[in-house]
């Protein structure tokens, strides 16, 4: 057991001193997507207005309700990061092969290009989030200092989340389409846009019983409804501690043979 | 001062059936070697007992037919695999080249991806900063240099890639199997510079299947077959051609 906790570290650490690459090259697949355009990486911020305007106004009821619109856009930021991280970590090491098979580069090299690419992606649909907030004429409070710790909790949990999933496309190529499937249905079973006013039995237990609504709740809720949401946050933690001892292991057991795997 | 010690290295692995919903994938491993086992339980010897030692100024060719465990080799010298059993004692600064496009993007510069394989070898910015026009000058590019890189020919991304992999002067350089991809100037160019390199006390291990490359750049030859050694020794003028 000492030697799996051994080797992760090992990786994560290096992977830690090797930042400038991937930050270098996270940014660089960021701008290198949106080269030959001319809105460039804005494309991403219009991309999530169109998605939120669709849900803001096509799915909801009239009279708009400025709240709901702010419940949506905040939700929607969420739900796209995490969407992302799961949807293409499922792919990681595979697209990675040639690194990985031609350099010695940390496996944590390529989780945290992954993390941070979505997280630029995040900060421009974080823009337009704002914008909708503003429209909305929500006010700041200081429980909004919950979603700050919210947002954190996330991207501790980040790299995790990348990691296992990376693994599972390893060992079960198959899962990039399972998990791909599963997220467009979970896009609909997450309280994203809709809520649960607990009159629909199975919205309760969609709501209750998936972990993706405890993450959008604790960046959520402190904005829509200026409360703590204690709960979730327990719910979040141990979530993220059970995916970082699930990475730990994997890293540890595995790191060295995904090259012989790919 | 700079050696490669190899002891009865080996590199054994199961070939881990992917669980997938396709018919089992009955290709041949990457690593090469032996097979043994049948169904789940198949093995890959990709090394077998693999022994030799290197000193500075050494310049190794390894030869062998497809599969026989040449890019393992250098794989595992390099730290991508790690060997199953036996020593691997390496002294120096390890760099590698088995990939001449890899970490190169394809609508950056030249001179963008210069810092971008700097950085993925482990280079500070500092170095990559101070040795850009040492590289741009070898690499013979010009003007080419700030045009991206997926405008450059074969033979250019080669040049740009050697350059860059021996400007900072790695003590130990391994290589597989590329250095063709230039044109023959170029080659000469690169051999002088390997030389140089193996001059100052380093070591050059190159994998072929040029005689006439071997011959010109090594001056020992290990030759393996199956992942076993089949010799090695000092390259003589009565090698194989």
């Amino acid at each position: 057991m000492l030697k799996i906790l051994s080797n992760a570290l090992t990786d994560i650490v290096g992977g830690y001193g090797q930042r400038r690459v991937w930050i270098t090259l996270a940014t660089e697949d960021i701008f290198d997507q949106h080269r030959r355009t001319t809105l460039g990486p804005l494309w991403l911020l219009v991309n999530y207005f169109a998605f939120a305007a669709t849900f803001i106004f096509i799915f909801t009821p009239a009279p708009l309700d400025p709240l709901h619109a702010i419940y949506i856009g905040v939700g929607l930021l969420v739900w796209s990061y995490i969407n992302d991280n799961i949807t293409q970590a499922v792919t990681l090491f595979e697209r990675e092969e040639s690194f990985i098979k031609g350099t010695t580069l940390p496996l944590s090299v390529y989780v945290m290009r992954l993390t941070l690419q979505n997280l630029i992606r995040s900060a421009y649909a974080l823009a337009g989030c704002v914008v909708i907030l503003l429209l909305a004429g929500v006010t700041v409070s200081g429980a909004w200092l919950w979603s700050g710790l919210g947002v954190c909790l996330i991207l501790v949990a980040s790299p995790a989340v990348v990691t296992v999933f990376a693994f599972l496309g390893v060992f079960f190529p198959d899962s990039q389409f399972i998990i791909a499937n599963l997220m467009r249905v979970a896009m609909f079973a997450t309280p994203v846009f809709w809520g649960n006013a607990g009159g629909d039995p199975l919205r309760t237990v969609l709501f209750y019983w998936n972990p993706f609504t405890y993450f959008l709740a604790i960046v959520r809720e402190p904005i829509v409804d200026g409360s703590a949401p204690l709960n979730s946050f327990g719910v979040c933690i141990a979530i993220t501690l059970a995916m970082w001892a699930g990475a730990v292991l994997l890293l540890g057991t595995f790191r060295r043979q995904v090259a012989l795997i790919v | 001062m700079v050696s490669i010690r190899a002891h009865d290295l080996h590199l054994d692995y199961q070939v881990r059936e992917k669980l997938t919903l396709r018919p089992r994938d009955k290709r041949l491993p990457q690593t090469g070697g032996t097979i043994s086992g049948t169904g789940s339980h198949r093995f890959v010897t990709a090394l077998d007992g693999v022994s030799f030692e290197l000193e500075a100024g050494d310049r190794l060719g390894l030869v062998g037919a497809n599969g026989a465990g040449k890019t393992t080799l250098l794989k595992v010298l390099y730290g991508i695999y790690e060997p199953t059993a036996g020593s691997l004692e390496i002294r120096g600064r390890v760099d590698a080249l088995f990939n001449i496009n890899l970490g190169f993007r394809p609508e950056a510069t030249g001179r963008r991806n210069i810092l971008l394989r700097g950085l993925i070898n482990g280079w500070t910015e500092a170095e990559i900063a101070a040795r850009t026009e040492e590289i741009i000058e070898f690499s013979e590019l010009g003007e080419f240099i700030d045009m991206p890189f997926k405008s450059y020919s074969q033979g250019m991304g080669a040049r740009l890639a050697f350059a860059i992999a021996t400007t900072l002067e790695p003590e130990i350089l391994l290589m597989d199997e590329w250095i063709g991809a230039g044109d023959a100037s170029f080659q000469e160019k690169a051999s002088q510079r390997m030389n140089l390199l193996a001059d100052k006390a380093g070591i050059i291990v190159l994998a072929s299947h040029s005689e006439e490359l071997l011959q010109k750049t090594c001056n020992k030859r290990l030759e393996l077959e199956k992942g076993r050694v089949k010799h090695f020794g000092k390259m003589g003028p009565d090698d194989p051609a």
